[in-house]
């Protein structure tokens, strides 16, 4: 049982950290990216192979984790980010169907449909560790820096581009510097995330870096509450849970739980749109109409 | 004559089959309120776009103190110091006034602004300065959407303020403002004006025109018909004739 509920906590800070990096960009940039996984993704890759071809340890995977999914956002962002709305989201879109595909595909990096396999136990320093320390430290130190960027110039820059982006550039701001810098903050952030799940489950393939993961991830933060602090971290609690929580439910029978999950998912949502729409942290009065 | 500090000469731009600006050229001249009269459709809003770069001209030039700007994105344009209102605002909405008027002065677009703690205490003072003159430190923490009409416009000229620009191009800044809103706007104007600030104003109203502007720049259908000092522009017959829409060449 303890070693369930640490897995669980592990997974839930993981997630937290990609929660809360996705919610910087949507929530205060209003970049809405369904592209977040692919930098989990990128973040795993990177992380699996420092471990099985350097050495298992944590912090390296985790700064070339955060290297990679950071550095290929900047390539990816620039052109991307040209376009806004619902543009990006289709653009993103399209970057998050390639990548899966390119992840299924590229077999000498990312070992193909099979995935990568036997990643070593994480160290630190020459010293085996635990993820959950490691991830519970990454995501300390995720939310600290975010709050820090929130509250200060660059949160208001990226709130005012958010707000009317003519208007920011017209006081001055670069409109494509700041995006491109918080795009590629949230997918360094992203690929520690990916790095960390890389190092937690010691197998990494796929299927973990698609569509519905970057739809669940996107959740999380609607449900916790966009632009708030605590809301992405809730979102996610609740979200990893929930599959657990259906699990101990005697009358659901095992089979069926992939299904109800989904309808409470459906219905915990239309719900949420409708008496908070700002999340569950949100501040009541925002997101709702005004008319 | 005071230093000329923005210079537009022969500035054109078509949509599609239609010339919205067709050759214009203006000097605003430091200390100076030029305003852009015209009808709907002259051209003032589009003239305004291409001195900023929200728009490419397909011809003409711009400079600011002589230094070419055409070509210039709009955040280069502005930290050349230009800053320009909207006429229909572009508030940060969801932040507050004392956020909306601080983020005017914070031009880096790095993780954090140049200057450590001293230059964060002058954009402060910058911020507190702006929200004065302009009436609204008594509003500071209230969000931008929640405020009435007249205090929106106000925070939008107090973001100027607080950007510190000595050009300010303002797209019908005074519009649906009251009697004494309207003075606390013309003692902004003038100011700006003592401290040699050169500015340019798109205006309906000809009494707010009269009242504030020292020069008129008479705009239609794209292009600068007649400049001058406001009592002579407005007493031509011909003008006041397109003003109100009695075109010559319609009538006949």
């Amino acid at each position: 049982m303890i070693a369930y509920l640490m897995n669980l906590a592990t997974i839930v800070a993981i997630f937290g950290i990609l929660a809360a990096t996705l919610n910087f960009i949507i929530g205060f940039a209003g970049i809405f990216s369904v592209a977040h996984a692919v930098f989990f993704g990128l973040g795993a890759y990177a992380g699996a192979q420092v471990a099985l071809l350097l050495v298992p340890d944590a912090l390296l995977a985790c700064l070339v984790g955060a290297a990679i999914a950071g550095g290929l956002s900047l390539c990816l962002a620039l052109p991307a980010l040209r376009v806004r709305g619902e543009y990006f989201v289709a653009a993103s879109l399209g970057l998050q169907m390639m990548a899966a595909t390119l992840f299924a595909e590229v077999k000498p990096l990312t070992g193909g449909i099979g995935g990568l396999v036997g990643i070593p136990r994480p160290t630190l320093l020459g010293v085996q560790i635990g993820v959950l320390p490691v991830a519970v430290a990454a995501l300390a130190l995720i939310l600290f820096l975010t709050a820090r960027l929130q509250r200060g110039a660059f949160g208001r820059t990226l709130q005012s581009i958010r707000d009317a982006e003519s208007a920011a550039e017209a006081l001055g701001k670069n409109v494509a510097a700041a995006k491109t810098l918080a795009v590629a903050f949230a997918c360094a952030g992203a690929g520690i995330a990916g790095a960390l799940f890389a190092l937690h489950l010691s197998f990494v393939n796929v299927e973990s870096f698609t569509m519905d993961q970057s739809v669940l991830v996107m959740a999380m933060v609607i449900i916790g509450g966009t632009g708030t602090l605590w809301g992405p971290i809730i979102g996610a609690v609740i979200l990893l849970s929930l599959p657990a929580g259906l699990a101990f439910l005697p009358f659901i029978p095992a089979t069926e739980v992939g299904a109800v999950q989904q309808i409470i998912y459906g219905l915990a949502m239309t719900l949420l749109m409708i008496f908070r729409p700002a999340g569950l942290v949100g501040d009541l009065s925002k997101g709702r109409s005004t008319a | 004559m005071s230093e000329i500090l923005l210079k537009s000469e022969n500035l054109a731009r078509s949509f599609g089959g239609l010339q919205a600006v067709a050759g214009v050229s203006l000097s605003l001249p430091a200390g100076q309120v030029t305003a852009l009269v015209g009808p709907n459709g002259a051209g003032k809003t589009t003239t305004f776009n291409l001195i900023t770069g929200n728009l490419r001209a397909d011809s003409g030039t711009a400079s600011i103190r002589g230094k070419p700007i055409m070509g210039l994105k709009p955040w280069q344009v502005a930290r050349l110091g230009v800053a320009r209102s909207f006429q229909d605002l572009r508030l940060f909405t969801h932040m507050t006034v004392r956020e909306n008027v601080l983020a005017a002065t914070e031009t880096a677009s790095w993780f954090w602004q140049p200057g450590g703690t001293r230059a964060r205490a002058r954009r402060q003072e910058r911020a507190e300065a702006a929200m004065e003159a302009t009436g609204l430190t008594a509003l500071a923490d209230a969000r931008a959407v929640d405020l009435a009409y007249a205090e929106r416009k106000f925070l939008s000229m107090a973001r100027i303020l607080a950007a510190e620009a000595d050009i300010w191009l303002l797209d019908e800044p005074a519009s649906g403002l009251d009697l004494a809103s309207r003075i606390r706007f013309g003692q902004l104007l003038r100011d700006a004006q003592a401290r040699g600030v050169a500015i340019c104003l798109i205006e309906h109203n000809l009494d707010v025109v009269v009242e504030l502007s020292n020069r008129i720049a008479f705009l239609d259908q794209g292009k600068v018909l007649a400049e001058g000092d406001p009592e002579t522009i407005l007493r031509d017959p011909a003008l006041a004739a397109i003003y109100f829409g009695d075109r010559p060449q319609e009538a006949a």
